[in-house]
């Protein structure tokens, strides 16, 4: 008994020095990573579904961005954690090359002990902003990648602001082919040089975790000191500095309406998927959209003809409800916390507008333009204004703009949408400010 | 007296850590090879001339810390390293870039110039590439056509741009050599044409994807220009700008005819297409009425050419 509390006395010790987080189950498997990877082959069977953080890599293209993305699947693949990608695999991906595909960002993904992530390398600007709007990799975090034989290039500074512009607030830097510099003092200096552009951008340059190696010597298996000590340090360094998003289930529950229903002698049953939130029997709702707003209690849940007393985001559901008619609420309306969301009509976003390979025009809009937008179940006409310093958008670009809908729908902060016009897909969006319409909006005309 | 040597450079030293705010620099090396005053002259050097930090050090030894002519041997080493740099990097993709546009009364150059990202494309220092392609471009124009007084457009190839240079300076292939040793990427003059009209007729132009923060030349993604007549007093420069806008957006191959019926949403010819601030008319009846007649007219897209060639 003495012998299992020291054991346990030793373990807790250890917690203390490693980047401990999240669940109290994991906290006895977070052990240093170096120690994981011996363990690696015992935990395997233990199968839990770990947090999902989405991370990036930025830097010039000659600093080593690829070469680090497959040291660190060679590094975890050793550990089990991740399958090894070759450089070649990651840098060319030939088949998404020749389809043209839309996003052409790689993705990789690895497991460190702690976290899922997954990892993308965009070549551009434009394709960073690109994956923001759609969707397909906001980045919680990114690590920069510099030369330690170069130190920062001119064009740093645009990917910092790009860093910045796209919403990442955590940045770690990764100072690289430090194998190829003789003397040590350069690395200080490198390193000392990016803290302070790190400041003057607006990030924490003092605290930003700085790791020093060669993703080259971690693929080639030379200098461990560089090379797989590095990356390891830097995993540990990630799982540690960037936060974990905010999970939906956090969230004040929302449910967008798909179909409505009345079933005799029980009352109004609404059906959709939660888009986020918990939701409970007794819960208190409200209905909101289509200029339409009312409140009631969730009465019952169904998920597969069964019923149950909690559902989740994800969940496909239905849910009895009390005292509305089926009249009351129609599809594109969503069941939410009361008070927890508002119908807006008009409201500021960024827009990425689908080039004429990806499906979408091949002409440019302009201001005035009326497509019908697309959001969670609902759809309606709106009218676009283009910033002033705009004249037009071409395919292929993204851009700010304005949106009025016909009518006030349920719209946030964050919220994803589609743009179509007739049977065509003409871009997709992200709304990144709520606008108050004035008396011109409401006059316009609707055509 | 080496004793008291020693003493002082020591005393620097810790100055110098404690005031460059080194106290989270896990400092490994303490038996340092660089002494600290070194060290702040290096910094110095790299931040006044941005050139890498190897270098500067190279020619901080070469002089014996003699901050002027490591400086002046670094911007001339700055030269034979970019094109060295160039070599390396040729044949790397470059289809990135920016059109940049340039106006002056009866003249306008429009040229393109590649590089790998769009975040160099971003930076200053390509602009400024940009401007000194287009001012190069500009000058040989005139130079040329000092005599002529007609109409006259000439293309330019990439073999040719190499060879103008601004003013009395170095040629169009050293600065783009030089800038490639400093970003460290790809880049190439892409083409370049120029026009000069007859003092009646008028030159309109368009730039889109600008930009921000130029303002001799007008840079961006598309770029055009239109050659016309007419056009109401005191409005040509808006109508230019809407042909401009036009021609980017809806990129015409040809001309076509004043009075060539329309075939579709895939037409290419300029007339006849449907005027994109307008829908209901077509180009030509817009130009009917503004009692304007098209010319002529250049699109420029960035990296065009090159994805074409790669097919």
């Amino acid at each position: 008994m003495a012998a299992l509390v020291g054991l346990r006395a030793c373990f807790s010790g250890l917690q203390l020095s490693s980047p401990s987080l999240l669940h109290s189950s994991f906290k006895l498997c977070a052990v240093p990573l170096s120690r994981r990877t011996f363990a690696a082959e015992a935990k395997k069977t233990y199968s839990r579904e770990k947090p999902h953080v989405n991370i990036g890599t930025i830097g010039h293209v000659d600093h080593g961005k690829t070469t680090l993305t497959a040291a660190i699947t060679k590094v975890l693949a050793d550990a089990g954690g991740a399958s090894f990608k070759k450089y070649e695999e990651i840098d060319n991906a030939p088949e998404e090359k020749a389809r043209g595909i839309t996003i052409n960002a790689s993705h990789v993904e690895y497991t460190t002990a702690n976290r899922h992530y997954a990892h993308t390398d965009c070549p551009g600007h434009a394709d960073y902003v690109k994956n923001m709007i759609t969707g397909t990799a906001q980045m919680d975090g990114c690590i920069l990648v510099v030369a330690a034989t170069d130190g920062q290039m001119p064009q740093t500074r645009e990917h910092l602001l790009l860093a910045k512009q796209i919403g990442v607030e955590h940045v770690v830097v990764f100072i690289n082919k430090a194998d190829a510099v003789e003397d040590k003092e350069m690395l200080e200096l490198v390193e000392i040089e990016i803290r302070e552009l790190l400041t003057e951008f607006g990030y924490d340059g003092d605290n930003t975790p700085v790791i020093i190696g060669s993703a080259l010597c971690a693929l080639e298996n030379k200098q461990p000191e560089l090379g797989v000590n590095a990356v390891m340090k830097l995993l540990e360094v990630v799982d540690d500095y960037v936060p974990l998003p905010k999970r939906e289930l956090e969230k004040p529950f929302l449910l967008p309406i798909e179909g409505v229903y009345s079933i005799p002698g029980r009352g109004t049953v609404v059906t959709g998927t939660m888009e986020r939130g918990i939701i409970k029997k007794a819960d208190e709702c409200e209905f909101v959209g289509h200029s339409r707003s009312c409140k009631s209690v969730v009465t019952g849940i169904e998920m597969f003809h069964k019923s149950l007393d909690r559902a989740e985001a994800g969940d496909n559901l239905g849910a009895l409800v009390r005292g509305l008619k089926r009249e009351d609420v129609r599809r594109g309306m969503v069941m939410c916390k009361p008070g927890s969301i508002l119908p807006h009509q008009k409201v500021k976003a960024q827009v990425y507008v689908l080039s004429k390979e990806e499906g979408g025009r091949h002409k440019p809009f302009v201001s005035n333009f009326m497509p019908v937008m697309f959001s969670l179940t609902w759809d309606m006409a709106c009218k676009i204004t283009l910033p002033e310093d705009k004249e037009m958008v071409m395919p292929g670009e993204d851009t700010s703009l304005m949106l009025t809908l016909r009518q006030p729908m349920v719209l946030e902060k964050g919220q994803r949408f589609t743009l179509r016009d007739g049977n065509r897909t003409i871009g997709t969006g992200l709304v990144t400010d709520i606008m108050t319409m004035t008396d011109d909006d409401v006059s316009s005309n609707w055509g | 007296m080496s004793l008291t040597f020693l003493f002082r450079t020591l005393t620097r030293d810790v100055a110098k850590v404690s005031s460059l705010n080194l106290q989270h620099v896990q400092s490994l090396h303490i038996g340092s090879q660089l002494l600290a005053a070194e060290k702040a002259l290096l910094m110095k050097l790299r931040k006044s001339t941005g050139y890498t930090f190897i270098n500067c050090k190279k020619a901080l030894e070469k002089f014996d810390n003699d901050i002027t002519q490591a400086e002046t041997w670094l911007h001339e080493q700055a030269q034979k390293e970019g094109w060295s740099k160039a070599n390396k990097l040729e044949g790397r993709k470059a289809k990135e870039g920016l059109v940049g546009l340039f106006v002056r009364d009866k003249a306008a150059v429009l040229v393109e110039v590649n590089c790998e990202t769009d975040f160099v494309a971003r930076n200053e220092k390509f602009q400024q590439l940009v401007k000194d392609v287009a001012f190069a471009t500009m000058a040989h124009h005139n130079n040329k056509t000092q005599s002529q007084t007609g109409y006259v457009k000439t293309s330019l190839a990439a073999d040719e741009l190499n060879k103008l240079s601004v003013g009395e300076g170095p040629s169009l292939a050293d600065q783009l050599a030089l800038t490639i040793g400093r970003l460290g990427e790809n880049m190439s003059l892409k083409r370049a044409v120029t026009v000069g009209i007859p003092a009646e007729w008028h030159i309109g132009s368009y730039v889109h994807g600008g930009v921000s923060g130029q303002t001799e030349v007008a840079m961006g993604r598309y770029g055009a220009l239109v050659v016309f007549q007419g056009g109401k007093q005191g409005e040509q420069e808006t109508l230019g700008r809407k042909l401009g806008q036009h021609i980017v957006g809806e990129a015409p191959v040809s001309l076509g005819n004043m009075d060539d019926l329309p075939c579709g949403e895939s037409e290419t010819r300029l007339l006849p297409q449907t005027f994109l601030g307008d829908p209901s008319r077509t180009v030509a009846q817009f130009l009917r009425g503004q009692q304007a007649r098209v010319l002529d007219f250049v699109r420029f897209q960035c990296g065009e050419t090159a994805s074409d060639a790669a097919e």
